[in-house]
């Protein structure tokens, strides 16, 4: 996969972490002054979702989401290949019909505001479907790269813990 | 509701990343209801990222991953080593306040046994430790971590049961406390027994003491900044998540003056990363918890139990057993969001306080990942250090009992739980 996609989605990911962290911090300061913010609050739930998303995307790119691989581990790489494609396959489908209904959810969610802050909910659903696209893509180029690279133990999704793994990607 | 859990059985079998496994299966129920429409499924994903409390799990995950790259678990692990070293079973004396202290910094088990298992493992087997029984005090003593606060688990069980995420972060600590001297009274026991003691090992002095502490203030301080500021409800845990990653960075960059811009992309990198799997699990369970909820579980369920049994202990140790069980199979995470939307309920019905029940769950969940048969923590550390599953099962076992041991006293007594959270927030 093209690096410059990942680190665009990195810093895209850092960004808003960096925000959401200050905008509640500044709301906190300043309610505690007596000044209190109304709209930093909605600003950084409504950021939130997209942090999830990037974060979530970087993590598929990463291999890192949880799971067991504890059965496909024993079946030989060559079938576990085919069944995690299998997953992608149905995967991809289930999320191009989120990502669908969301557009649709949004687009009534238009007028919907959210809080007291005038920010349109749409934004919010929005980013269901656009996470859901991206997700998507980074399924695609994982399966490509592992069918690739067939040869070593790429697979579609989990990386095993190694020996070397510092548990700083697992919960 | 059968259908659901045959989807998600199978996905997670073969091999599916957890929280597509329990978005597909949640989907089905949108999928095959006359009367769900499928864009609220849609609709339940959206709505779990716009709640407030869950703002914590981004923060606390970042200030945890700050304070990695800012030396604090250098000093901390000093400091323990000055202050247990010389007991009897020394170095896992060591593994054991280690633990306790870096939960209050990071809420990771399985982090905290994989860490403890490159530093300390290596040192305890060339002392002459046992292979198993190194990786067992490493392993467990990595559940201390699950009470303490900031616990990401009691977060996301205060966020789905709708509990107070500062009353259970207070019911946490002497929970933690008390595992750790039940594990470290075993440790000594057994230690004393098979004549585990460190060479010319001798009590610190108090300066060196106070030394040691003094290096690892910044890192000490923390948790009980922590208490303060959400004591009496003055701030709430998110917004405490978001002081916390401000002090680990003034810390960092100032206090321990390691803290460069390289280092803090690479917390802010694992801490994106960390964010995305724990959250697409938690956004994808929306439409599961919803399908739950609608379909009355919880309602049958407690009509199950509540016929079977009357004394609300039995039925509350019954749901503990069926949790330890559930536990052995399955990561914590999984369980806290699909089990206490059916199981808060019950036990709020049968009197017992959610957060008293939440401390005992966090525990037993976590317990499973330190158990056979898929337990994280627990691979971690045997294939870290080389140990055979059986010879870490052999030399668990006493540490086991004692945790349960532990668990059963904490369910008969919930003031040894309760009276801190009530003693802060005047209740």
């Amino acid at each position: 996969m093209s690096s410059l996609v990942v680190k665009i989605e990195f810093f895209i990911g850092a960004t808003l972490l960096a925000i959401i962290t200050f905008l509640v911090f500044i709301a906190a300061v300043m309610r505690f002054a007596g000044y209190p913010i109304i709209w930093s609050i909605d600003l950084a739930e409504l950021l939130f979702i997209w942090l999830c998303f990037t974060g979530a995307v970087r993590a598929m790119r990463l291999r890192a989401h949880l799971g067991v691989d504890y059965l496909v581990a024993r079946l030989g790489h060559k079938n576990r290949l085919i069944i995690e494609s299998v997953l992608a396959v149905i995967f991809i489908a289930f999320m191009i019909v989120i990502a669908k209904e969301g557009y649709g959810l949004a687009v009534l969610n238009k007028e919907r505001v959210f809080g007291d802050s005038g920010i349109s909910y749409y934004y919010v659903t929005i980013a269901v479907s656009v996470g859901c696209f991206f997700l998507s893509l980074a399924i695609i180029a994982n399966a490509v790269e592992a069918w690739r690279s067939r040869n070593t133990d790429n697979p579609v999704f989990i990386f095993a813990p190694k020996p070397s793994d510092d548990g700083t990607t697992q919960l | 509701m059968l259908l659901i859990i045959i989807v998600f059985f199978v996905l997670l079998l073969v091999g599916a990343p957890v929280a597509f496994a329990i978005g597909v299966s949640g989907f089905m129920f949108f999928l095959t209801s006359d009367i769900m429409p499928l864009s609220i499924g849609v609709q339940k994903i959206a709505a779990v990222s716009q709640s407030f409390p869950l703002l914590a799990v981004p923060f606390f995950v970042l200030a945890g991953h700050l304070m990695n790259e800012s030396d604090i678990t250098d000093r901390l692990f000093k400091f323990s080593r000055v202050a247990v070293a010389w007991m009897a079973g020394g170095l896992a004396q060591v593994s054991i306040i280690l633990s306790t202290l870096m939960g209050g910094v990071s809420g990771s088990a399985v982090a905290d046994a994989a860490m403890e298992a490159r530093i300390l493992g290596p040192q305890m087997l060339s002392q002459g430790y046992s292979k198993g029984f190194t990786a067992a005090v490493i392993a467990l003593s990595s559940l201390i971590t699950a009470t303490i606060p900031p616990s990401i688990g009691l977060i996301l069980y205060g966020y789905v049961g709708q509990v107070s995420i500062g009353r259970l972060f207070m019911a946490g600590i002497v929970p933690g406390i008390l595992m750790m001297l039940v594990l470290m009274v075993t440790t000594y026991i057994i230690a004393k027994k098979r004549n585990y003691i460190s060479e010319g090992a001798e009590k610190p002095t108090a300066k060196a003491l106070g030394q040691a502490a003094w290096d690892a203030k910044w890192a000490l301080l923390f948790p009980v900044l922590l208490i303060a500021s959400i004591r009496g409800g003055l701030f709430t845990p998110s917004e405490v998540g978001a002081f916390a990653v401000v002090y680990s960075l003034i810390v960092g960059i100032f206090g321990h003056k390691v803290l460069t811009f390289e280092k803090i992309k690479t917390a802010f990198s694992h801490a994106v990363a960390d964010i995305g799997l724990i959250m697409l699990i938690i956004l994808m369970s929306g439409m599961i918890g919803f399908a739950i909820i609608f379909l009355q579980m919880p309602q049958d369920l407690s009509k199950f139990l509540l016929e079977g049994l009357t004394n609300p202990y039995a039925i509350v140790a019954v749901i503990l057993a069926i949790l330890f069980v559930a536990g052995l199979f399955f990561e914590s995470t999984i369980l806290v969001l699909l089990l206490t939307p059916i199981f808060v309920p019950i036990i709020k019905q049968l009197g017992f306080d959610p957060v008293h029940f939440g401390i005992l769950m966090m525990t037993i969940v976590t317990f499973g990942s330190m158990t056979p048969p898929v337990g994280v923590a627990m691979y971690t550390v045997c294939s870290l250090l080389n140990v055979k599953i059986e010879e870490y099962v052999k030399e668990a076992l006493p540490f086991m009992l004692a945790i349960l041991g532990l668990v059963a006293v904490l369910l008969f007594l919930p003031d040894v739980v309760l009276f801190l959270p009530n003693l802060v927030f005047n209740r």
